[in-house]
């Protein structure tokens, strides 16, 4: 799964019938910079995507989602769904080695 | 199957019911060199892989799945060696 910012919501008023039930948000994937600072100001600039969502998620939490074949894997019935939302993450203790002997010997 | 360096551990309490139960280790993707690829992912750990260690994880859904003994379950990428060395 991916570790990915939840920064906004979308909302449809069509949709496929087996998508009742979640909703949809925009989340911001994280990299290394934004994972080690814990507040998102300032917004970092990258490319967001729209996740699935039927845990309660709400815009600042961290999640991890699952993209691809596995997305759909959680619905009872064929769910068009690239992006879905597996866990709301509480705490990550996340050490990174420094940036400068990044290659391991 | 991807070469990756254990950056940390996550916790979570809301989620998947598939994923109770496994430790959620942090791995960040690397290429042969040991330069970082990517951004960091989430995996099932069941190996103990400590801080800094080099593992494989596999992407396939399918292994999972059998894994978690959920047929329905979302998640993806899960530990399954840890790298004594790389002849790269």
């Amino acid at each position: 799964m991916k570790i990915g910012h939840v920064v906004g919501r979308v909302t449809l008023n069509h949709h496929v019938d087996s998508y009742r039930g979640g909703r949809f948000f925009l989340v911001l994937p994280a990299t290394r910079e934004q994972l080690e600072r814990d507040t998102l100001e300032p917004l970092p600039k990258g490319n967001t995507l729209v996740v699935w969502d039927d845990l309660g998620v709400d815009i600042g939490d961290r999640i991890a989602f699952s993209e691809g074949g596995e997305a759909c894997m959680a619905f009872n019935l064929d769910t068009p769904v690239d992006a879905y939302n597996c866990m709301i993450l509480d705490r990550l203790d996340y050490h990174p080695p420094a940036l400068s002997s990044d290659t391991e010997t | 199957m991807l070469l990756a360096r254990v950056d940390g551990s996550a916790t979570s309490t809301i989620k998947h019911p598939s994923a109770t139960g496994w430790r959620l280790a942090i791995c960040q993707p690397q290429d042969d060199q040991g330069n970082d690829v990517g951004g960091p992912l989430i995996a099932l750990d069941d190996m103990g892989a400590a801080l800094h260690q080099q593992v494989i994880i596999s992407s396939d859904g399918d292994s999972l799945r059998d894994w978690v003994e959920d047929s329905h379950s979302p998640l993806r990428f899960m530990v399954t060696h840890i790298v004594d060395e790389v002849l790269a």
